[in-house]
């Protein structure tokens, strides 16, 4: 954006720049040409008045000894007249022709007054008188010639020049005339183009910022350049982090609902299910119970069991429990999970296949964590492996530091059909489950254990079959608070 | 109707301020005080005005009176000017300032002094080589060219001439006998034959052999006259004293001034010098030889 300001600003500076000079180029070389021409015209006066002097002269002359005759002193100051003409036209720049022109006019001038001089100083008989007075008016007659020659050039070249300096005018004319209809034309479609550019984009962020406030929030601002590209990726950011907390607090809603439900089924359930329970053993116990009568007693009894679980599980998902942090080996954590209360846990929980583990454990600090709840966690993802491998199939374990050693990383993977991709964003959401005898709250509880270790654990599907969960958590040192 | 236009400004420019524009007024305009100087048609008459204008210029700055140069068609004329002009002086030649000073009473000042360290003149006559004519004898029914009446070198030196001779009338002498007003077209029409025995003074003669050696090659001097003082500064004598002081002042220093200095080679000269009265008596003296008389002459050319 910054960068466009200043090349718009630049390609203003220089367009004006550029007219400007233009502008003053012209005006400038019009101005010269009227200058030249007023000299050329200034020049040419003083070409007729000189030939007019010349003429003047050349009348006194012809009126020496008559009745009409000027004066010895107004004679004197025609001729001097007519000389300082001609000295005149030397203060002027000529070309080498026009200097030798000006040359052969100067020595005829000069010739011209010395005969004049000797006409008004000879004093002789009329015949000499008239010799001298002869001699000197055919040298003003051939002045005269010469002048007119040099007019009748001058003046077709002077027309010449006129014309086209007229011409040149004329085009400056026409150039400014055009200047000054296309010059604000062509601002205005700059300034068109540098505004579009500039509002385009804040619309965009305008219509998207609306679908946000209509709770659109899978709506992201198309592809903007410049600033405004940085300003779109700032918006996007928000409008995914303004997803995340909906569901975030969709979620606690949720959470509140079946705590709720879970404290009243607390409060409803449990007790007269403890009764019943015990009830039921002590009944199963009796000597007059029928061996039949009995183990539909212990199924009974099992279920009330499993029952206390679902609650259990109902508590322990509504209302968690703060961790209790200790320092824990998580590679040792995982170990015995996988060997001791896997297969306790898994018995009825595979099938028929055979389950190979693979554990691949890098070396891990030990970090604060509750051992309880990771335990919790890490037979969930076990469990689950295990159910979705019922033919049989490879659990992996992976673990190993990240980020410099800030980061734990556990991977668990099985080999089983994976989750299908439209339902895969819903695993960890409370009471969504595959399984026929799921209470869907295993993974949410997982879930919400990682993250009270202030961890995070996802899932994806592998490319070659089955799922990989992940979890990250933060390595902590002893004594280290949240 | 454009072209209509330009000339008209043209015109308008021309009339507002084109023209020759004249030299800065100086800083301190003196008071202003004007001569009328006349001068003689020694030479071309332009060409003197043109010699003489820096000097009257440069006289003005250094003194703050104004002269103006008024060229006269003949020598004579200055006498006339004295008395119907109002003319207040002239640079004189050696007889007309002592016709000047005989009829109206002017005053000489100064004089300059020639590159070659002279300041006098004197007349001569010439012919040309291949004319045969080399004493008075043999002009006889030629044609002579004086300069002027009022001139010694172009009028008293022929009349002394002839009078040493026993010719007391030339005209009679003479086929033909003019006045060609300056000494310049009196050397030049013996060169180019329209005279045949001509007389000018010296300075002027030397001054054009060296721009045409056809002068030394085809003319010859046949006579010589005294040297008399060159052309000098007078003024008349109801000049105010403090001018005329100034002026005498200014034109004696001017070899001093760097301005000057510049003016005088301009001139043709190395200095000026005080020139007295006195200095005008071989001219009274050789007037006398021809028995002339200053103040009933008449100076008019025929």
């Amino acid at each position: 954006m910054k960068r466009k300001v200043i090349i718009g600003l630049a390609i203003y500076s220089v367009v004006f720049l550029l007219a400007g000079a233009y502008i003053i180029r012209t005006i400038r070389t019009a101005t010269t040409n009227l200058d030249r021409l007023i000299t050329l015209h200034q020049v040419e006066i003083l070409r007729e008045h000189y030939l007019l002097q010349i003429k003047r002269v050349q009348a006194d002359l012809t009126l020496i000894g008559t009745p009409h005759s000027r004066s010895f002193d107004t004679v004197v100051t025609h001729i001097i007249g007519m000389g300082r003409i001609i000295d005149t036209c030397f203060e002027c720049h000529h070309s080498p022709r026009g200097t030798e022109r000006l040359n052969a006019l100067k020595k005829q001038t000069e010739r011209y007054k010395e005969a004049l001089s000797r006409v008004l100083t000879i004093r002789a008989n009329a015949s000499r008188l008239a010799t001298e007075e002869n001699a000197a008016f055919r040298i003003g007659e051939e002045l005269i010639a010469q002048v007119s020659d040099v007019i009748a050039f001058t003046t077709s070249r002077l027309a010449e020049n006129t014309q086209k300096a007229m011409n040149e005018i004329e085009r400056t004319k026409y150039f400014l005339y055009w200047l000054v209809v296309l010059g604000p034309l062509a601002s205005a479609a700059l300034g068109f183009i540098f505004l579009t550019g500039m509002t385009r984009p804040v619309k965009v962020l305008v219509e998207s910022t609306r679908k946000l406030k209509v709770g659109e929030l899978d709506h992201r601002v198309p592809h903007l350049k410049d600033e405004f590209g940085e300003l779109a990726t700032a918006f996007n950011e928000m409008a995914g982090s303004l997803k995340e907390q909906m569901q975030k607090m969709r979620r606690t809603e949720q959470m509140v609902v079946v705590g709720e439900l879970a404290a009243g089924l607390a409060h409803e359930i449990k007790n007269p299910m403890a009764g019943i329970k015990v009830a039921m053993s002590v009944l199963s116990e009796e000597s007059y119970i029928s061996p039949e009568d009995k183990s539909v007693l212990q199924k009974v009894v099992a279920e009330i069991t499993q029952l206390e679980g679902l609650m259990k599980s109902f508590l322990n998902f509504a209302k968690p429990q703060k961790p209790r942090l200790e320092p824990v080996n998580v590679n040792q954590m995982l170990n015995t999970t996988l060997t001791f209360h896997l297969k306790h846990q898994a018995v009825g929980a595979g099938g028929s296949g055979k389950i190979e583990i693979v554990k691949e454990f890098g070396e891990l600090p030990p970090t604060q964590a509750d051992p309880t709840q990771l335990q919790q966690v890490f037979l969930n993802l076990f469990l689950n492996a295990l159910h979705a491998m019922p033919h049989g199939g490879e659990l992996g374990v992976r673990t190993f530091l990240e980020e410099g050693g800030k980061t734990i990383r556990i991977e668990v993977s099985d080999t089983g059909s994976g989750i299908r991709e439209d339902l895969i964003n819903k695993v960890f959401q409370p009471f969504f489950t595959t399984k026929p005898k799921g209470t869907g709250l295993g993974l949410a509880i997982s879930r919400q254990m990682i993250e009270q270790h202030d961890g995070t654990i996802v899932v994806s599907n592998r490319p070659g079959g089955g799922v990989l969960f992940t979890i990250l958590l933060p390595v902590k040192a002893d004594g280290a608070t949240e | 109707m454009q072209k209509r236009s330009i000339i008209g400004i043209v015109c308008l420019l021309t009339l507002l301020g084109c023209s020759p524009q004249e030299p800065p007024a100086p800083a301190k305009k003196p008071p202003a005080k004007k001569l009328l100087i006349g001068l003689i048609p020694e030479q071309n008459i332009f060409r003197q005005m043109e010699r003489y204008e820096p000097l009257a210029e440069y006289l003005y700055w250094k003194t703050g009176t104004k002269m103006k140069l008024k060229i006269l068609p003949r020598y004579g004329n200055i006498v006339d000017n004295f008395k119907s002009s109002g003319m207040d002086g002239a640079f004189f030649g050696s007889f007309t300032y002592t016709l000047a000073h005989a009829k109206v009473g002017v005053e000489v000042l100064a004089r300059p002094v020639a590159l070659d360290n002279t300041s006098t003149y004197h007349g001569l006559i010439f012919v040309r080589k291949d004319s045969r004519i080399r004493t008075a004898r043999d002009m006889k029914g030629k044609r002579f060219v004086f300069v002027d009446k009022a001139t010694t070198a172009g009028y008293l030196l022929p009349l002394k001439y002839f009078h040493g001779f026993g010719i007391s009338n030339y005209k009679g002498y003479l086929k033909e006998a003019y006045f060609a007003g300056t000494h310049e077209d009196a050397i030049y029409d013996v060169l180019n034959r329209k005279a045949d025995i001509g007389a000018a003074k010296n300075t002027v003669f030397q001054r054009l052999a060296k721009a045409d050696p056809r002068i030394m090659k085809e003319l010859v001097v046949l006579e010589r006259s005294p040297d008399v003082p060159e052309n000098a500064l007078a003024l008349r004598k109801d000049i105010d004293v403090l001018v005329r002081d100034r002026l005498k002042d200014a034109l004696l220093k001017m070899n001093l001034d760097p301005d000057g200095k510049r003016v005088l080679e301009q001139f043709g000269a190395q200095r000026f010098i005080e020139t007295r009265n006195e200095e005008y008596d071989i001219i009274v003296k050789y007037a006398g030889d021809i028995h002339l008389n200053l103040s009933t002459y008449d100076y008019k050319n025929d």
